[in-house]
């Protein structure tokens, strides 16, 4: 029975460092990020950005005259700890409703039980592969298409190149769009003879690269995140190809250093947010109006492009609570569902019981660097 | 003495990488003899234990009661061979009772047989008794050579095989094992023992090898040696 | 469990030796009662027990080295998750199947890689994980790469299902007794001697007539069978697997375990797997300070508990292995 006792004080002594203030029990937002491991660019953003927009609806007020409070813990980016994590912060902190980050094996993991504890995922990630699970989440990543799509257009409407090939690395996200990458090419008349993958940590892919030289593709459609970018434009610089190379949407401190090795030949797929000033006046630029000075206020030159996500999941759940004038988990997913849409930072949001990826119109642009400066090509 | 040989030796020879460490040893032995190996450090007496009982690359013929033993150490225990290597080889983190129990490895757990054996050997060294359960490696180093022999003892062996019991113990202490080793000689055991401390080993010994160089040197006869200067003779010869 | 009651009355000095893992079993049932996220942190920590005392007959008996247990995990995990969510089997049946291709590659690879000793065992074996660990990742169409498998039921015998938390946690603390207690009896078998014989010498070990090669390899098959059935605890109480969850950091997990513990004892595996599953919780509060308590929680451990926690109580060392 010692044993258990000093269990016990353990127990105590962990809720102790955890000091939670109770007295105006405001409304708890569980957040499993992985702070450490390969998600942690990203999801750092994801968690300051709703730090950001959780201070800014406190300050106007709260919900229903409840704060917000952010709960975050860390899954150290592995499924495992994720299921620890969202167990915890289900039993020990709970929360009215998560909005997590993109480490989306973790969220898969986890789905099952969140979903039997009828709360909504709001998530950084893609959507779980089961039915009944992706009934309970709501993805706020764009369709992955449309960081393909956005460059075909490209090439479509501002180039003769016809033949791409396609260099993607093995995550998730990326295998995903790998395969939209090609279902999609035959509607823009692409060709596309090489798909090539590399491993996030590989030093050289010119293998890769002079395989679709061979093959006679003219541009490189690049799917993966990180410093591989660069490794990829140095690759194409060497071998001296007047190849272009398309980059997915990434922090702009990854993409610059591309831009500075190829020039015009690199061009990457933008969010608005990271574009706000070649935005045209509207709703949009509004919203990240909105958001980015206080964005920068915090983080200074910082990418806010996964931050203004971060924020858009913020605000469509704080829609979401009034409109169901409830902190009900099931209440929230119908107003969800019904919300009209909902113009974030990164796109037009609109849920529907069948729409469970918000984002259905193309929100990016295609940047590229001119003299060290970001410029929209379309 | 005209028994059947119990141990042939035919050209026996080891090595380790470049250096030959046994050259054609050549050994022969009758049941229930008593033989003493000799020779300085490092001459390859260990090396002979060593390939008798297969642990040693080596090639040559070993003959037990007339037929080839395979150099496979589980087979030469099969056999009816049992060796108390050098520096005991005792399993210091089990108990006493667990180092005997796999001294009978080869017939299995407990039975009647083991029993018999157990009782055997613990009438034999009674310090045993008393720390049955006691971890090995605790054990003072006489009482660890106590429990090697008494390891040995529990295959039941028709000819056990000493490298260097004497080494680390107290002249006292060596002289109770060596003279349990006589007694079991005597109910019939045969005995091998190599030996650097040799005045300990003749007083015992029917008969004597000398090791040198790799090459067993001489055979001699424990009762024409009777001076240091006598042996002295056969080590560098 | 190690000790029968009889010898804890004549012996008190046996009472403190049994502490730690008195505080191991009290953690268990303390989670089963309460019932809160604890039950998910314990339920893992019983599943490393399992996969851990399958270290441990490999390790702490044997004395060899493996870097690369988490590739029987992996067969285990993912034969669990694919023949039930994909095929249909029922729960039971995967485990099964997951085992016997866990004894099958054993042997395959124990084989030619346990005729290396020390550091090169230690890196052969590295290889045979990382290796799975890419299999994991490459063969998609069976595996779904880093999409890992969803869906996977929880465990159950024909339509009753565990699906209480609780019920989870009471199975899978049964399953951690029968598999200690499976690791104690082998321990004590003529072949536990055996492995712990060919730790100390293996030239000793041979003269007393013991198949050095051979014994090793039973140990190495048996190691992954245990290996394999916490794999597949894992995937159904998880219901997903993804490579992340069969890679190195489960291996480094085990082997924290296995040394905090208490390497070579038998409740040492049970007593590191709740020790070192219960730590990062205790911490958790710490936020960025979390990691910083927990390495030098491990470094206090190891300095005053170099044999491990559950050889802690034992002051007068009379008997390291649990008689």
């Amino acid at each position: 029975m010692k044993a258990g006792s000093f269990f016990a004080l353990a127990l105590a002594a962990s809720t102790a460092f955890a000091g939670s203030a109770r007295a105006e029990e405001p409304f708890k937002i569980g957040v499993s990020v992985g702070l450490t491991g390969y998600a942690a660019a990203v999801d750092r953003s994801w968690r300051d950005g709703l730090d950001v927009a959780v201070d800014y609806v406190n300050a106007h007020g709260g919900v229903l005259g409840r704060k917000l409070e952010l709960v975050v813990e860390d899954n150290k980016s592995e499924p495992q700890e994720a299921v620890t994590v969202y167990r915890k912060m289900i039993s020990s902190d709970h929360v009215g409703i998560f909005i997590s980050g993109c480490v989306s094996a973790g969220n898969f993991a986890a789905a099952p039980f969140v979903v039997r504890a009828k709360i909504p995922m709001m998530l950084c990630s893609i959507l779980p592969p089961q039915p009944e699970q992706a009934a309970w989440a709501y993805s706020f990543l764009a369709p992955p298409r449309f960081e393909v799509e956005k460059r075909y257009e490209y090439l479509k409407n501002h180039t003769k190149i016809r033949t791409v090939g396609v260099l993607y690395d093995p995550s998730p996200y990326a295998n995903f769009q790998k395969t939209l990458a090609v279902n999609a090419a035959p509607e823009f008349g692409i060709a596309v003879p090489v798909v090539e993958q590399y491993k996030q940590d590989d030093a050289d892919f010119s293998t890769q690269i002079s395989k679709m030289e061979s093959a006679d593709a003219k541009a490189v459609i690049k799917i993966g995140l990180g410093g591989s970018t660069l490794t990829t434009a140095k690759n194409i610089k060497q071998l001296g190809l007047n190849t272009l190379l398309l980059g997915s949407v990434d922090d702009l401190a990854v993409l610059k250093p591309a831009g500075d090795t190829l020039g015009s030949q690199f061009l990457f797929v933008a969010t608005p947010s990271q574009v706000y000033d070649a935005l045209p006046q509207g709703a949009l630029k509004s919203e990240i109006g909105r958001f980015l000075p206080l964005w920068k206020a915090k983080q200074g030159e910082r990418d806010p492009g996964w931050a203004g996500k971060a924020w858009d999941a913020v605000m469509v759940t704080v829609e979401a609570i009034q409109a169901a004038k409830s902190f009900d988990g099931e209440k929230i997913r119908a107003a969800v569902e019904t919300l009209p849409p909902h113009q974030g930072t990164g796109g037009v949001y609109n849920f529907s019981p069948t729409v469970h990826q918000g984002i259905t119109v193309n929100p990016f642009l295609l940047g590229t660097f001119e003299g060290g400066k970001v410029v929209v090509k379309d | 003495m005209t028994t059947a040989p119990i141990l042939e030796v035919r050209g026996l020879s080891a090595r380790y990488g470049e250096v030959v460490a046994l050259r054609d040893a050549e050994l022969t032995m009758r049941e229930g003899e008593f033989v003493a190996v000799l020779g300085p450090n490092g001459a390859g007496k260990s090396t002979l234990m060593r390939s008798i009982i297969g642990l040693a690359n080596a090639t040559g013929t070993v003959r037990f009661r007339g037929a080839a033993l395979k150099r496979d150490p589980a087979a030469v225990a099969a056999a009816g061979i049992a060796l108390v290597p050098e520096g005991r080889g005792i399993f210091g983190p089990m108990s006493v009772a667990e180092n005997l129990q796999l001294g009978a490895y080869m017939i299995g757990g407990r039975g009647p047989d083991y029993e018999r054996r157990l009782a055997r050997v613990l009438h034999l060294f009674p310090r045993l008794k008393e720390r049955l359960d006691q971890v090995a490696g605790s054990m003072s180093g006489g009482e660890q050579q106590m429990l090697a022999v008494g390891r040995a003892l529990m295959a039941d062996p028709k000819l056990i095989l000493l490298d260097e019991p004497s080494l680390g113990l107290a002249p006292k202490v060596t002289a109770e094992i060596l003279e349990s080793l006589a007694l079991l000689n005597r109910e019939g055991l045969s005995v091998l023992l190599v030996e650097q401390k040799a005045p300990l080993a003749l007083k015992l010994a029917g008969r004597a090898y000398v090791v040198s160089n790799g090459r067993i040197s001489a055979e001699i006869d424990p009762k024409e040696i009777t001076s240091h200067g006598d042996l002295a003779r056969y080590y560098f010869a | 469990m190690a000790t029968s009651p009889a010898t804890i009355l004549r012996n008190p000095r046996q009472w403190l030796g049994q502490l730690p893992l008195a505080f191991a079993v009290a953690v268990v049932a303390y989670a089963i009662i309460d019932g809160g996220y604890i039950v998910t942190v314990v339920g893992f920590a019983l599943i490393y027990a399992v996969f851990v005392a399958g270290l441990n007959i490999f390790m702490g008996y044997a004395g060899q080295t493996s870097f690369g247990q988490n590739a029987f995990a992996a067969i285990g995990g993912y034969a669990s998750a694919v023949l039930t969510a994909t095929y249909g089997w029922p729960p039971l049946a995967g485990i099964v199947a997951g085992m016997a291709g866990a004894v099958v590659c054993a042997l395959l690879i124990g084989m030619p890689t346990l005729r290396l000793k020390g550091h090169y065992l230690a890196m052969g074996t590295l290889a045979i994980g990382l290796i799975v660990y890419e299999i994991a990742v490459e063969w998609q169409s069976v595996t779904n790469g880093y999409m890992g498998i969803s869906g996977i039921p929880p465990l159950g015998i024909g339509s009753w299902e565990l699906e209480s938390d609780r019920a989870q946690l009471i199975f899978l603390a049964i399953v951690t007794a029968l598999s200690l207690w499976a690791t104690w009896r082998l321990r004590q078998s003529r072949f536990g001697r055996a492995l712990v014989a060919l730790s100390g010498s293996e030239d000793a070990a041979r003269a007393l007539g013991i198949n050095v090669g051979r014994t090793k390899l039973i140990a190495f098959v048996i190691s992954a069978m245990f290996a394999s059935l916490a794999g597949s605890l894992l995937v159904h109480i998880v219901g997903f697997i993804s490579p992340e969850m069969i890679g190195m950091n489960m291996v480094i997990l085990a082997f924290t375990m296995l040394y905090v513990g208490g390497i070579g004892t038998t409740t040492g595996p049970l007593i590191g797997a709740v020790v070192i599953g219960l730590l990062p919780e205790v911490f958790r509060g710490l936020k960025d300070y979390q990691d910083l308590v927990y390495g030098t929680a491990l470094i206090l451990i190891l300095i005053y508990a170099p044999g491990g926690i559950a050889s802690l109580g034992r002051l007068a060392p009379k008997r390291r292995a649990a008689r």
